[in-house]
């Protein structure tokens, strides 16, 4: 692996939710390199979400710092880390988001239109199986479309790096692997880092690496030599 | 306990149902602050005119002796009757710029019962003899006069001291206008002397005994009509001039027009801005209840009934509307206090003390409780159609549509993602969508009749100065004359560059039935000094016979151009009661309701050589206007010279404090534009928060993401702006409507100006609500928005 895309040292969350403290991140120690694709897994309440919601510049850790390209987030400011996720950063939720009242097409566009050297719309719909459908909103779409959709839409920003909340988790097991192996392949066809959080075990048999995370901490990190193809995947 | 998640959502939504509140309050003070200053004024005015036995019928004549004037209480239906004198007079005050007259009203102190007596507020009785006067309270006090002074008036040629031994009002003067071309009192330059009839005939010698005006009051159940019918023979005799209801008389009917105009205010204001506050109420309960299904899920599978749930959320709108209704009330009783004293100061009328007004206060609270709960229930009825299982499960996906007007590929091409999203939101909720349109057609139209009352009143004071009226001084004489020598002294005078005749004569026009008492202005053929403008302001030659009539006048005679129409007047010679003649034209006036004519036409039809009431000049030279005030202060003929200098002066320090009024309406119309956008922006927010947030998370900046959202009312406001006009056109044709009386006309048409001016102050108030939602895309907090999955 190549020079590290993220560094993290000892990040740490805390919330306040009414009067008690919660500690979502105790103290991370990570780092992500270029062309990874790597896997958080962990028990819902383990901290895996917080930790995507950092490294995606959604969010600030309370301690620690955070570095992308060497570049600090930890001390970054709304317009910075605005413009991080603008050009660095494509995202795909468990359900989707995307903009009821835009087209795929549309949707896919509304992120291109910001970027600056983004990958062709039409291509990217192309390359997802949806070129016959760009023309329907959301709502006329099946759930592995929609997230499909949005992998376009993450993509097509050519970010440095795509994070992916439980990218499967409203999918069934056909549409799930499709979606992995569009993943996969954007990680390996233009060495993008891509990671996904996830409580489901089986996927990590398709990844570089395997963190995971309890109780806010990082419980252990996994190398996987001989990542499966993602249709051999099961769970 | 859901009486605390009732105050804690409201708390949590505290901007838009502060926009409402606001909304609501301005509309509960509006209502309870003209209703209350609208019964004090009319309970005022009531009591004055009983206790001052304010008379029912007006006659004035040429003379008649005082000692018929008894005999007349035995015609049927008439109760109190008095012959009195009445006449102007000029101050004799030379250091004076502008001249200053005095009406001078006799009391029948003999009289048991005084038909417009007047009120005596300090000083002492008059007795006959002295020369002893009251005056009325404003003229004394604005010339800072004091009790025991005298003043010399001039009056028959030569000059007399009266004695001030009173201050006084009367129900015959609560707004006293000089003339009918006049808008505002002047008190500074025009009073009221009440003084004995026995003095009168001191003043007056050629009087004595006899007496120029009738005053009388009706008995209950007696009609004015059946009464003048039976007047009329017995006055004939002495020279009837005119016989009028108390309805005609000038400061009744500014009384009466202002309480009526009060009334209506009361009424629309309130239920226009409850409307408002109703509509924004109900969206943001439908938008509430939208957004806690869940809530409303699980209170339904606890057990609540639906009953229960309908009435938790209606707890909503009548807390605001308790809110609303008390603090609105309170405020109105508040702001009536000032409010009644302003009008009592601009109406003569003495106040009477009210109670505390708790019935305007209830009313007020149940109005806004009663709209509200209406509101509420409409939109708390939509939790009612859900089953527990359903309300549990977030409601289904919004479907996309393509707005219309992107079939039309070049509108496509102009808009970004975020402009299409924008658009087809628009569709997307066509009710709210409508609503912002109205809202924003409605202050924009507000925003802009309020700021042509600029132009308007303007219109209404300086177009007869500088447009119609152009003479530099007018010498009013005492009492019509042949012009000739007059105009041939005046114009010799060494400082008067130009003189003109004018005639102004009292006459009753007719169309069959219909009947008007007005003035003709007579004026000589291709006047420099006194104009007649058609709509269009060009100069309308005066034709050499037949009649201009003003607009109003012609719509009150149902009369058009080619008519002919029947004159009667009191300077009318040769017999004849009636003369006929032909209507030749119609003009706009705003200020009085006369018609005009050429001045020897004029005078031919009555039946004189070359009549005139007074002269026109244009002077020149440093203080001409003084000189000739000096040169004719003890003439005869000569009852006053006016410069018109001093009359746009003092309309335009009137006018001024007009503009306050106009500043707070306009102020009105901002506050609405901004509740509307800002209440809207609000809810827009809060539901599509989540659509909001995960273009954050895209990367695009909060003003990209606000764009939407401001993009969307733009383009509402693009076509609800402009549409704004035409209803703001039609509201003040309404406006001038109701406006409009004998005094004055309201011209209807709105300059670009005050166009260009209500789409900017509205525009403004959009951008500045804007601004204030801005706020709340900047405080999105991504991650707790993305966390809850709608």
């Amino acid at each position: 692996m190549e020079r590290p895309l993220i560094v993290a040292k000892n990040l740490q969350k805390r919330y306040q939710m009414g009067e008690v403290t919660v500690h979502a991140l105790r103290g991370v120690d990570l780092t992500l390199h270029d062309g990874e694709l790597v896997v958080v897994l962990g028990p819902s309440g383990s901290g895996k979400s917080t930790l995507l919601n950092i490294i995606g510049g959604m969010d600030k850790p309370s301690e620690g710092e955070l570095y992308f390209d060497e570049i600090s987030l930890h001390e970054a400011d709304e317009k910075a880390l605005t413009n991080y996720r603008r050009h660095q950063v494509g995202f795909i939720f468990q359900f989707y988001n995307l903009m009821p009242n835009l087209t795929a097409y549309e949707n896919v566009n509304l992120a291109a239109e910001i970027a600056r050297e983004p990958f062709n719309v039409d291509e990217l719909l192309e390359q997802v199986g949806l070129g016959d459908r760009k023309e329907h909103f959301p709502s006329q779409l099946s759930g592995g479309e929609q997230q499909r959709v949005a992998i376009a839409r993450a993509l097509a920003k050519n970010p440095r790096m795509l994070l992916c909340d439980e990218p499967t988790g409203a999918l069934d097991l056909a549409t799930g692997i499709q979606i992995l192996r569009v993943l996969r392949d954007f990680c390996d066809g233009f060495k993008k880092t891509v990671v996904i959080i996830t409580h489901n075990a089986g996927i990590a048999q398709m990844t570089d690496r395997v963190i995971t995370l309890r109780d806010g901490r990082i419980d252990q990190v996994q190398v996987n030599p001989h990542p499966v193809a993602p249709e051999k995947v099961v769970w | 306990m859901l009486w605390r998640k009732m105050i804690r959502d409201i708390w949590s939504n505290k901007g838009s149902y502060f926009a409402c509140l606001v909304i609501v309050i301005i509309g509960l003070v509006a209502f309870t602050t003209f209703s209350i200053v609208t019964d004090n004024l009319s309970r005022a005015q009531e009591t004055f005119y009983r206790e001052q036995n304010f008379a029912h019928g007006f006659v004035e004549l040429v003379s008649m002796p005082e000692s018929n004037v008894q005999r007349l209480v035995q015609i049927e239906g008439i109760k109190d009757i008095n012959g009195r004198i009445v006449k102007d007079v000029r101050v004799n005050a030379p250091d004076r710029e502008e001249s200053v007259y005095l009406e001078l009203v006799s009391l029948d102190l003999s009289a048991p019962r005084v038909v417009n007596d007047a009120r005596l507020l300090a000083g002492t009785e008059l007795v006959p003899g002295n020369l002893e006067v009251w005056l009325d309270n404003e003229f004394f006090t604005v010339n800072g006069l004091e009790l025991g002074d005298s003043l010399e008036i001039i009056a028959g040629g030569k000059i007399r001291e009266i004695n001030i031994a009173g201050v006084a009002m009367s129900p015959e003067f609560t707004y006293y206008l000089p003339s009918e071309a006049d808008l505002f009192p002047k008190p500074e330059q025009y009073g009221i002397a009440f003084l004995p009839l026995a003095d009168m005939a001191l003043i007056f010698p050629e009087l004595e005994g006899r007496v120029n005006q009738v005053v009388f009051t009706l008995e209950e159940d007696a009609q004015y009509e059946e009464v003048r019918d039976r007047l009329i023979p017995e006055l004939e005799p002495y020279g009837l001039i005119r016989i009028y209801p108390r309805d005609d008389q000038l400061s009744h009917l500014m009384l009466t027009e202002e309480i009526n105009g009060l009334k209506g205010v009361a009424q629309a204001f309130p239920f226009m801005f409850l409307s408002i506050a109703a509509v924004i109420l109900y969206i943001m309960l439908k938008r509430l209840i939208e957004q806690q299904r869940g809530q409303i899920g699980i209170l339904k599978a606890l057990g609540y009934t639906n009953r229960e749930i309908v009435l938790h959320y209606m707890s909503y709108p009548l807390t605001i509307g308790i809110i609303g209704g008390l603090l609105g009330g309170l405020a109105g009783i508040g702001a009536a206090v000032p409010m009644t004293t302003l009008l009592m100061w601009f109406f003569k009328v003495p106040e009477v003390p009210g109670a505390f007004p708790v019935y305007y206060l209830l009313l007020g609270l149940l109005l806004s409780v009663a709209i509200f709960l209406i509101a509420g229930y409409s939109g708390a009825r939509l939790a009612l159609g859900l089953n527990p299982a359903e309300a549990m499960r977030p409601p289904a996906p919004v479907l996309g549509k393509k707005f219309f007007l992107e079939n039309w590929s070049f509108f496509n091409t102009l808009l970004t993602m975020q402009g299409k999203m924008a658009v087809r939101n628009i569709s997307r909720n066509l009710g709210r969508s409508a609503f912002l349109f109205l809202g924003v057609m409605l202050s924009c139209a507000l925003v802009t009749v309020t700021w042509s009352f600029h132009d308007m009143v303007d219109k209404l004071a300086f177009y007869q100065y500088e447009e119609v009226e152009t003479y530099d001084a007018r010498i009013t004489l005492a009492r019509p004359a042949a012009s000739l020598p007059i105009l041939r002294e005046v114009a010799g005078h060494s400082q008067v560059r130009w003189a003109e005749p004018l005639a102004e004569i009292p006459v009753t026009l007719s169309n069959r039935w219909r009947e008007e008492d007005i003035v003709i202005i007579g004026i000589p053929r291709g006047s420099k000094l006194y104009k007649v403008l058609d709509v269009e302001g060009r100069e309308i030659p005066l034709p050499e016979e037949g009649i201009i009539l003003s607009q109003r006048l012609a719509d009150k005679l149902a009369v058009t151009p080619g008519a002919t129409i029947e004159l009667a007047s009191p300077y009318l010679r040769g017999g004849e009661e009636r003369v006929a003649l032909d209507v030749y034209g119609i003009i706009p006036q705003y200020l009085g309701m006369n018609a005009y004519m050429e001045i020897s036409a004029l005078s031919r039809l009555l039946g004189h050589d070359e009549l005139a009431t007074a002269v026109m000049v244009n002077v020149e030279g440093e203080g001409a206007i003084g000189a000739l005030r000096d040169d004719y202060r003890e003439s005869d003929l000569v009852a006053g010279v006016d410069g018109r200098e001093e009359q746009i002066r003092q309309a335009r320090e009137m006018l001024e404090s007009f503009g306050v009024a106009v500043y707070f309406y306009v102020l009105i119309g901002v506050i609405i534009a901004f509740a509307i956008i800002y209440s809207a922006s609000f809810i827009v927010l809060s539901e599509r928060s989540w659509e909001l947030a995960s273009m954050r998370v895209l990367g695009l900046t909060p003003q990209e993401v606000f764009s939407v959202i401001t993009f969307e009312q733009w383009f509402l406001s693009f076509f609800a702006i402009p549409a704004g006009l035409p209803l703001g056109k039609a509201i003040l044709h309404g406006l001038a409507a109701q406006l409009d009386t004998d005094m004055y006309s309201v011209p209807t048409t709105l300059t670009p100006d005050c166009l260009f001016m209500g789409v900017v102050i509205t525009a403004f108030s959009i951008w500045v609500a804007q601004r204030f939602a801005y706020r709340k895309v900047k405080e999105l907090s991504l991650v707790e928005v993305l966390k809850t999955r709608e």
